[in-house]
């Protein structure tokens, strides 16, 4: 412990890199143990075919056009959502957040819609927007938005006095005051919502595409182990947990980008 | 502080300053008159203007009909059971897997570094995503479903537990340590007590995901539980049994969720400070 805090700034370097290298042996492992469990028949190939089947079936899915258009479908109804959720859950947010009157009379019902868990409503989304690409985009607004409203909202009950002070030392006033003081000192909080509301979108993709299913990698991968073909089922599973992490890693770069002057601490809890 | 800042802020808002300096039973009865206000609009809208179709959103009173209705024929009684049973198992895996991971990730570097990753990588994927394996490898009952549950809530409360053990103040180790303190001692008297807070932090992010993950199982080719019930209300155009049903996995979820907090103040009443 006390051997690599005091350690010299290269040594450190060097560690982290230990790290990834022990991670990466780990994972190797890992995929060795599920080749020998395959091999020496602890695990039926039918459940669980070897590891170099997968990766085989991955690379070949990611070579075909039924593949891409699925990703490209799929991919399309959650930024639509996201942006969609993004829009009016930023502005509701921002009013709720910084309105007195509002912020105690809605709030609470604003919380209580967070908390309910809003993916049982996804067969009646369905029933009422049919299968086609509108119910995913409206199951995705739906869970995408009260993570990102609620965080904006409670960024814009924290916006700090002397901020606003110097606000209104410039004369700034109603939607400029909003644009240019309220809105930036939220952004962070925004961002962290959006984060959480970009994983439940993509949990509202997924699901609108299992239960209502006209193309996307949802269907694409219910269809898959439905036929039993577990090798592409577990390549798209590899798929989505590819494009889940990629999607997060990507808020959080914008997150730094955008608001560097916030600690990931501060805003975490 | 809140309150009379806003108040600073617009002199001229004085409903602001009124409902802020309520206290909380009258805080409740404002939210309670609200949220009756908005039944009877919800009704009237459904009812009254027809400006929503009662088909995707019917009244409350015909939620509630139904609601009735499902109860008195066993339905309810008949699915909420297999949901309860499927929910508690894969809760209590979850926390049997969990809590020892965590506290091993949270006391032992390179496991933190090693699983850490990996289990963040999992974590950041929808549970939603591992829905089909699960059918695939435990066929149709309510294998899936546990699967689900347990996924969902295994890594907030593993990561949780981590951090908990993480951010164990070095002080009050050394300080144990100085005092001779045996390992047992250190985890029972310093790591136990600074943990079990981030512990049902996580079991109540857990017990959310849950329901979560027992909902999307359930929905996407259960045969019975909640689930199955709202999608085979719903295909049969019966979407006032379906929310009646949503109403009832809403009411879990918030008790399940009030359960926690109630055994957390009771059990860990040092915490109770910094709320």
């Amino acid at each position: 412990m006390t051997t690599i805090t005091t350690a010299a700034p290269t040594g450190r370097l060097s560690e982290a890199w230990r790290w990834r290298l022990l991670l990466a042996a780990t994972v190797a492992a890992l995929i060795i143990i599920w080749q020998l469990l395959v091999t020496f028949g602890v695990v039926e190939r039918v459940f669980l075919p070897p590891p170099g089947e997968v990766a085989g079936e991955f690379f070949g899915l990611v070579r075909t056009g039924e593949f891409w258009s699925a990703f490209l479908r799929s991919f399309r109804n959650l930024v639509v959502g996201v942006v969609i959720a993004v829009v009016f859950g930023v502005s509701i947010g921002l009013f709720v957040g910084w309105l007195p009157v509002l912020r105690i009379t809605a709030a609470p019902f604003l919380w209580i819609l967070y908390a309910t868990p809003k993916v049982a409503l996804a067969p009646v989304i369905i029933l009422a927007f049919g299968l086609g690409d509108t119910s995913k985009v409206a199951l995705v607004v739906l869970l995408a938005i009260f993570p990102i409203l609620l965080n904006t909202m409670e960024g814009a009950a924290a916006v700090s006095g002397s901020l606003v002070d110097a606000g209104r030392v410039f004369g700034l006033k109603g939607i400029p005051f909003g644009v240019k003081i309220v809105l930036p000192a939220t952004l962070p909080y925004s961002l962290a919502g959006v984060q959480r509301g970009a994983v439940l979108g993509f949990t509202g993709v997924v699901l609108g595409e299992f239960l209502g299913g006209a193309g996307g990698l949802g269907h694409m991968l219910e269809y898959a182990a439905f036929q039993f073909d577990m090798a592409r089922a577990i390549a798209l599973v590899i798929v989505m947990v590819v494009i889940a992490n990629l999607t997060l890693r990507l808020i959080n770069f914008l997150r730094r980008r955008l608001a560097p002057w916030y600690d990931d601490e501060v805003i975490g809890r | 502080m809140t309150a009379t800042s806003a108040v600073r802020r617009r002199p001229g808002v004085s409903v602001a300053g009124w409902l802020g300096s309520l206290a909380w039973p009258g805080k409740a009865a404002v939210i309670a008159v609200e949220l009756a206000i908005a039944i009877l609009l919800w009704q009237w809208l459904v009812t009254g203007a027809g400006v929503i179709n009662a088909v995707f959103v019917p009244a409350p009173s015909s939620i509630a009909d139904a609601l009735g209705d499902i109860i008195r024929d066993g339905t309810l009684a008949d699915n909420a059971a297999v949901s309860l049973r499927s929910w508690l198992t894969g809760f209590i895996l979850a926390v049997i897997i969990g809590l020892p991971v965590g506290l091993l990730m949270g006391g032992s570097l390179p496991v933190n570094r090693i699983a850490g990753p990996i289990a963040w990588t999992v974590y950041a994927t929808p549970s939603v995503a591992y829905q089909p394996l699960a059918k695939a490898w435990f066929g149709f009952g309510t294998g899936p479903v546990v699967f689900l549950v347990t996924i969902s809530a295994v890594f907030p409360l593993l990561l949780n537990t981590a951090a908990g053990m993480q951010t164990t103040n070095r002080s009050h180790v050394s300080a144990a340590r100085v005092y001779g303190a045996s390992r047992f001692d250190l985890y029972r008297k310093v790591f136990l007590p600074s943990t079990i807070p981030f512990v049902f932090t996580g079991l109540r992010q857990a017990a959310t995901l849950a329901t979560i993950g027992m909902t999307v199982a359930e929905l996407s080719g259960s045969s019975s539980g909640m689930g199955a019930l709202i999608i085979r209300s719903s295909n049969m155009y019966r979407t006032d049994a379906s929310y009646a049903a949503i109403v009832v996995i809403i009411a879990w979820s918030v008790a399940t969720t009030l359960l926690i907090i109630a055994v957390e103040r009771l059990t860990t009443p040092w915490t109770r400070v910094r709320r």
